[in-house]
């Protein structure tokens, strides 16, 4: 029950720092990508495909992971930030598949559908932190979520917080002030990509074998509802949309209820969540933070 | 088999893939044509439509034969159709009409949504287990030389251009159609002019997704009834919708067909890898996007400020 | 006061949490195995035929009164949605909350690699009916499987089209899945080793429903016959649409094709092809109960992985049994010895053994399809790199 408990929080912590990311891109910025999914599968083969075939160290793979999925962030950026919203989402829905697709399909280096396994846990000061002792493992989670959230939220309150905001507000009048739109996109993508494929790689020592069948779209689908859910434009409450969901994910197993309940329940569950949030509730459970520009606190302008 | 063989029923299947994309690429054209706005969960109307089509004929096909079953099996067809209009217009009402004001995110994640709530419900209820839609006819392949070619294939064909047309009609000629393309160009003006929006967006769902029924009780023929089925073909019918210029009826044949085409050759002839099959339409939506936004036949429109 | 609200809420949900799992608290007269499968996404069907093979084994136990007349045996099935960290999940939920003694499953290969990891940490013994890669096994002594390792199986199908059917060049086109591209590299393996041709291997993506561009080329290539060794929904649309483009190449497949689902979605396209299974101890009265009994408990009948789950969970009730007899416990470690000693035991799938690696060491049957009916051909093994008949 306990372990059970700290399972979930070690899942919500994964998928906070893959919320996060989509805050970046969905609450500031106001760009709808389904590709969460996509870059969490990047952070996972580069960790796996490093550790088990070059023989490096954990610590090595997490930022070549983080990178990696940023650089393909900006890849994908660049010609898909010019598409309208909805074009967008379809564009970074069919990246998503993509992804999958050549996981699954270039055998001499991801093994293809059989996956990667084996490997190696994760070693924090000669400690090896063992997925089946959760405590140590929810503690290292934790300290990126922790690490991510400060960063975000520094980085919200500077001027490309701003930036991304005004963008949201009106492409047009914030281009007409002097602030590069595709610049400050490409940025909230790589920023997205970048904490999703941390997130690719904690997932992955973790689990201990990576398969392209955990990188589906349902995926990207319950990240954002995280954001929806929580609040988009705030990146506390995403990470309590994280919780939540991760939460109703796993309540019929927590409460011993998983013969009674139907299994697509929960699916049913996070599609009711997206429509009557819109509807009822569009800024989520905590809302948008609002941040009074002031002055004194900020030296506004220039940095 | 000559390699001219192995062509011409390659071009053959590319065609009949596409007539696929198109039948389905008419319903997404059509809504969005009107509203601006993704449809996220047409293919998932397209698979209720089939699942209804589907129990229907089961019911009153019983020992119906020879000709009768084809007429049994457009009945169903129709009920099929009228079902799915009348949910077309529940989502529509439920789902999307309370945000019509909201940001341009939020239609499109309640879409996403309903999309999810109606392919998990069909599969709480029904099964996930592919279900076979007898083929009311005889389904023997016809030859052409060696290249073989289906009555089911013909028929698919023959339905998207019958179904292109009257819709130009439709659109063209009729006075609920001349309401249908005022809205689509400024819904404010329209109401002003004394067009009852709201019932003409009703109505452009209702059609949309008796189409959408049309293309899924069609295609379940081939690929069989199942809670996904309307997932990915759809999102690549979109794709093609996009291509061909969407909100344009004969974009939507041009695009399902090239698309259609682009798949098969892709694969067949240019040596990309099966694995990568469904990347081409992806990077064909980006590519047309990024050249011609506005599709192959669609009318240029700029962006309102 | 938003702030305020949700904390509420959490602290609510926790603690409704709380109430529901001290409300299900176990008696200790009833022993729990687990199950994990898919029973939600594209694969549902397989996590629902395969846990119904397990729930009749452990049904049929109950009610001769449980283990040692008094202990009810309870399934517990968890939904892996074919993913690994929806199985790690479940495999903790089963391991902590419900304390199995024994797990049948996962249904998927890649899943069955961490539910194997954690299983072999917590010391419960696992036994998949379908995952078929040669690995699984390989992670530890409580990682055991009542189907055919995709080796096994390769070996001998290759081998009987080779030197029975007399085919010397053959066509595959395979589903890029776990389980399809096992028994496809296996068959290849096999198949060339003896000087057999694969001339053609085309793939395929999960959830194609269009295989023409790849059955065009394979007629081109002009075969002896087509191995397919995939699951039921796409062998249908396979048959069907090899038929449209004329292909009258023979086609061979897998144990996939031992569902009968596949006679309703194919119908005629279905008369004579041969494909590869578990092996029958010669109409066995055990084989013949089984479908019997579980197609009327469900109204539809098994496939071979029902089959297997239906053997593995009868052997775990064999093995709780013995050690509930001899120490009145039902201690994890000793269940899994009694179960690495099972030594031909007679199953609803043939006479079964286990290698020291867990792997299942059983004979391989052969069947062909008749008048919408699957034959018995006969059971065939590998001995000294040789194909032999089993009589």
């Amino acid at each position: 029950m306990l372990n059970f408990m700290l399972l979930i929080l070690i899942y919500t912590g994964i998928y906070a720092l893959m919320a996060m990311g989509q805050n970046v891109i969905t609450g500031y910025v106001g760009l709808l990508s389904l590709t969460q999914a996509g870059f969490l599968a990047i952070g996972s083969y580069t960790t796996a495909i490093l550790s088990v075939t070059y023989g490096w160290n954990f610590w090595l793979t997490i930022p070549v992971a983080g990178l990696l999925a940023a650089a393909f962030g900006v890849l994908i950026g660049l010609p898909t930030l010019r598409l309208k919203g909805d074009y967008l989402a379809i564009a970074t829905l069919g990246f998503g598949e993509i992804v999958r697709n050549i996981l699954n399909n270039w055998d001499s280096v991801t093994k293809g559908p059989m996956g990667i396994q084996k490997i190696p846990m994760v070693k924090v000061f000669g400690y090896q932190l063992s997925p089946y002792s959760k405590w140590g493992f929810l503690a290292l989670v934790w300290v990126f979520v922790i690490v991510g959230y400060v960063l975000f939220d520094r980085l919200a309150k500077s001027r490309m917080g701003r930036a991304l905001e005004a963008i949201r507000e009106d492409e047009i009048a914030a281009s007409s002030m002097g602030i590069n739109t595709t610049k400050y996109k490409v940025w909230a993508f790589a920023l997205g990509a970048f904490s999703a494929g941390v997130a690719g790689s904690l997932q992955a020592v973790f689990t201990l074998s990576v398969t392209p069948g955990s990188f589906t779209f349902m995926v990207s689908i319950m990240v954002l509802c995280m954001v929806v859910l929580g609040g988009m434009g705030n990146f506390k409450a995403v990470v309590l949309g994280a919780f939540l969901i991760q939460f109703i994910s796993y309540f019929p197993q927590l409460v011993g209820l998983s013969n009674v309940i139907p299994p697509q329940f929960k699916q049913v569950l996070f599609g009711l969540i997206l429509v009557v949030m819109m509807i009822w509730r569009p800024q989520g459970i905590l809302g948008r933070e609002i941040r009074g520009y002031k002055p004194s606190k900020e030296k506004g302008g220039k940095r | 088999m000559g390699s001219m063989v192995e062509f011409f029923q390659h071009l053959m299947n590319g065609l009949t893939l596409g007539g696929i994309y198109a039948l389905i690429a008419l319903g997404y054209t059509m809504v969005y044509g009107i509203l601006k706005f993704i449809n996220f969960a047409h293919g998932d109307v397209l698979m209720v439509g089939s699942y209804i089509g589907l129990f229907v004929y089961n019911f009153i096909r019983g020992e119906v034969l020879g000709a009768w079953s084809i007429l049994a099996f457009f009945l169903s067809m129709l009920v099929g159709m009228v079902f799915s209009a009348l949910l077309g217009m529940t989502i529509e009402k439920v789902a999307y009409k309370p945000l019509r004001k909201a940001t341009r995110l939020a239609p499109l994640l309640s879409a996403i949504g309903i999309s999810f709530i109606l392919s998990n419900l069909a599969a709480w209820f029904w099964g996930t287990k592919s279900r076979k839609l007898e083929y009311p006819f005889d389904n023997s392949p016809l030859y052409i030389g060696e290249v073989s070619i289906t009555p089911h294939q013909i028929l698919i064909l023959a339905v998207v251009v019958v179904m292109m047309v009257s819709l130009k009609l439709f659109v063209d000629k009729t006075r609920i159609g001349k309401a249908m393309r005022a809205t689509s160009l400024d819904q404010d003006t329209a109401k002003l002019m004394g067009i009852r929006v709201d019932r003409v967006i009703s109505i452009t769902f209702a059609i949309g997704s008796a189409l959408a029924a049309t293309a899924g009780i069609l295609i379940a023929l081939e690929i069989k009834v199942y809670p996904s089925m309307g997932t990915m073909t759809g999102l690549k019918a979109f794709v093609a919708a996009v291509v061909g210029g969407i909100g344009s009826i004969s974009g939507a044949m041009v695009g399902g067909i090239l698309l259609g085409l682009l798949e098969t050759f892709g694969v067949a002839l240019l040596g990309i890898p099966y694995g990568l099959r469904d990347t081409i339409a992806f990077v064909v939506l980006i590519i047309i996007l990024l050249l011609k936004p506005e599709g192959i036949l669609g009318k240029a429109e700029k962006e309102k400020v | 006061m938003k702030k305020v609200l949700a904390a509420f809420m959490i602290v609510f949900l926790i603690g409704s949490t709380a109430l529901f799992a001290a409300g299900a608290a176990e008696s200790p007269s009833v022993v729990k195995l687990g199950f994990i499968g898919p029973m939600t996404g594209d694969y549902a069907n397989y996590g629902k035929l395969i846990s119904r093979g397990a729930a009749l084994a452990i049904a049929e136990k109950n009610a001769t009164g449980g283990i040692g007349g008094k202990v009810k045996i309870e399934l517990v099935i968890e939904d892996s949605e074919g993913d690994q960290q929806k199985g790690i999940a479940a495999i903790e939920k089963l391991a902590g909350s419900d304390k199995i003694v024994g797990l049948v499953g996962p249904v998927f290969t890649g899943v069955s690699f961490v539910v194997g990891e954690r299983v072999q940490n917590e010391g419960i013994t696992m036994v998949t009916p379908s995952g078929t890669h040669k690995d699984i096994t390989a992670i530890g002594n409580y990682v055991f499987r009542t189907v055919a390792s995709d080796g096994l199986q390769g070996e001998v199908a290759g081998a009987y089209f080779y030197e029975v059917l007399g085919v010397r060049n053959l066509a595959m086109l395979y589903v890029k899945n776990d389980y399809s591209q096992g028994l496809a590299e296996g068959v290849k393996a096999s198949f060339e080793k003896l000087g057999g041709k694969v001339t053609i291997m085309e793939t395929a993506q999960s959830g194609d429903k269009d295989f023409k561009t790849q059955l065009t080329k394979i007629r081109a290539a002009n075969p002896d016959a087509i191995y397919i060794p995939n699951y039921v929904a796409e062998m249908a649309q396979i048959l069907e649409q090899a038929s449209q483009l004329g292909i009258k190449a023979k086609f061979l497949s897998g144990d996939g094709f031992s569902n009968p689902e596949i006679l309703e979605l194919a119908g005629a396209f279905t008369e004579g092809i041969v494909f590869t299974g578990p092996a029958k101890s010669a109409e066995s009265d055990a084989t013949k109960n089984f479908i019997a009994n579980y197609t009327k408990a469900n109204g539809f009948a098994p496939d071979s992985f029902a089959t297997n789950a239906y053997d593995g969970a009868a052997l775990l009730i064999l093995a709780m049994e013995k050690v509930y007899k001899e120490t009145g416990k039902l201690d994890r470690a000793a269940i899994r010895d009694a179960f690495a000693a099972t030594k031909d035991y007679v199953g609803a799938s043939g006479t079964i053994n286990f290698a020291p690696n867990g792997d299942l060491v059983a004979a391989q049957g052969v069947y062909r399809v008749e008048n919408k009916a699957f034959k018995y051909i006969g059971t065939y093994v590998i001995s000294n790199g040789k194909l032999a008949e089993v009589k």
